[in-house]
């Protein structure tokens, strides 16, 4: 599926989603259907692994709903893929939408463009944990080697996922 | 124009349906809800344009919001590598991350100012305590060098004090044997005398006896030259008791000068030695050097593990 066509938007751009509770699509915006080669109508009510590109690391899905569990923010460097088989690159912001309660009733994300070199730094270190999960055939022990190889290779840095994000970030100034 | 869609699958709605949306979702968000964004509200071109406009007002709105809260919590937990990304807004909206982002770059600076001061401080107080335990030990060392010395010296002048006591004594008794000398030279003299009278009386009998006499006469001569040279001897031992009896008593003079002089040294060791070693003999609740070195470590390191908090 994926066509190896690499799509961009603009640095002014930022390209929103939101979901309920369990991560299905209640919002996007113009620039998440441009991008993505999605409609409306085909992307509201779709789970958001529809955008889901086969090189994203399971780890890094983790780390998300745990952060949002937790009911934390999570910067995150993800490629996408869009419906028509190209493939971008964003520097995801994901957090917990409260309402007035402080009850979390669905989550929220915004992504920029990212700086080519932190790309590429994120890309060597998700095809190493994607190798590590190809060796596996069942999705949970592909899930506990990628997950334990992300935490060796962080601890290697002495650092956790968040700071090897904004080393990236921080060092391309985005 | 919003009134007539022309197909697809959007409803067709009038036009007051489709700004009650809108205002819908803007008192939502003007209320503080930014979960609520506009439908579609109509398939012509404007009627998309104006959904997309309030839309991407609310999408910037939503996100400069959750970032700015999140970026300021960050930096007052000290996290400051959590900036506010600039990329994605415009305008006021870029300006103010901006500004978030500057200030949570002077937190930084403000953060790593106190950290080296924190650091400046935890050097100081370890300087401090090695040189304080140098000291301390510096002066340990001393005080049990001091003690041995004040020690050794006062052991010095006790022995010093029994020296000179038993000076005195030798002394004392050489002043009565010279009194013993004197009364013997003086029976001495006595004797010498009466031999003499004794020799003067023969001599006058033997001039007497005449020729018979003569051999007498020598002897009674002898015997009174021997009177007068015991006489003599007698003064001249007379006048070296004399002598002595005077040495004797110079000697006593300058024995309980002596004396009491490393009487008084024995007493200022003594206090060296308490002070040194705060003996039994310190007052109550002094103590002594080693101690005082003890104490002045305890109270250094208190400071020095409070300063490194
Ligand atoms: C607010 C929000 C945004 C998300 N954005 C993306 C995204 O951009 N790309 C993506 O692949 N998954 C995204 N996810 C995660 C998906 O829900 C899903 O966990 C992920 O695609 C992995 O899918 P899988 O478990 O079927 O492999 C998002 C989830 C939430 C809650």
């Amino acid at each position: 599926m994926p066509s190896g066509v690499e799509r961009t938007f603009d640095e002014d751009e930022i390209i929103v989603t939101k979901t309920d509770t369990k991560g299905v699509l209640t919002y996007a915006n113009r620039v998440f259907l441009r991008v993505s080669a999605l409609t409306e109508a085909e992307a509201i009510g779709k789970p958001h692994s529809l955008i889901r590109h086969p090189e994203m690391p399971r780890a890094v899905f983790k780390l998300l709903w745990d952060s949002l569990k937790a009911r934390e923010e999570l910067f995150a460097y993800v490629v996408n893929l869009a419906s028509d088989g190209a493939h971008y690159w964003v520097l995801a912001h994901v957090t917990p939408s409260l309402n007035e309660h402080g009850q979390v009733v669905g989550y929220h994300s915004s992504r920029r463009k990212p700086e080519r070199a932190a790309v590429a730094a994120a890309q060597e270190v998700y095809g190493r944990l994607r190798a590590e999960e190809r060796r596996h055939d069942n999705a949970k022990s592909a899930l506990d080697a990628s997950w334990a190889m992300l935490q060796s290779l962080l601890d290697q840095n002495g650092q956790t996922y968040d700071q090897f994000v904004w080393e990236l970030t921080n060092a391309s100034a985005v | 124009m919003i009134r007539r869609g022309r197909g697809g699958d959007a409803p067709e709605q009038p036009v007051g349906e489709a700004l009650a949306q809108i205002a819908r979702v803007c008192e939502s968000a003007a209320a503080g809800d930014f979960e609520q964004r506009v439908p579609r509200i109509g398939e012509e071109a404007d009627a998309e344009r104006a959904r997309d406009a309030v839309n991407s007002l609310l999408d910037v709105t939503d996100a400069f919001i959750r970032e700015s809260g999140a970026a300021l919590a960050a930096a007052a937990e000290g996290r400051f590598h959590r900036r506010f990304l600039t990329r994605g807004m415009r305008g006021a909206y870029r300006n103010a991350a901006e500004q978030i982002s500057q200030s949570s770059g002077r937190m930084s600076e403000d953060a790593e100012r106190v950290e080296q001061a924190a650091q400046a401080r935890l050097q100081l107080a370890d300087e401090l305590e090695s040189a304080v335990l140098t000291v301390s030990e510096q002066v340990a060392t001393a005080a049990t060098e001091m003690g041995s010395s004040a020690n050794g010296l006062a052991d010095f002048a006790r022995n010093a004090v029994g020296s000179a006591e038993q000076g005195l004594t030798t002394v004392t008794q050489l002043r009565s044997s010279s009194d013993q000398i004197r009364r013997a030279v003086d029976l001495i003299n006595a004797v010498a005398a009466q031999t003499r009278l004794l020799a003067l009386n023969a001599t006058i009998e033997a001039a007497r006896a005449g020729e018979a006499g003569r051999g007498f006469s020598v002897v009674a001569s002898e015997v009174k030259t021997l009177a007068t040279e015991t006489s003599a001897s007698s003064e001249e031992i007379l006048a070296q008791v004399n002598t002595v009896q005077h040495a004797a008593g110079d000697a006593v003079r300058v024995l309980e000068e002596v004396t009491a002089s490393i009487r008084e040294m024995s007493r200022l060791v003594d206090g060296i030695a308490n002070a040194v070693d705060g003996g039994p003999g310190a007052l109550e609740g002094q103590a002594g050097l080693a101690q005082l070195a003890e104490v002045l470590r305890g109270e250094v390191n208190r400071f020095v593990s409070t300063a490194r908090q």
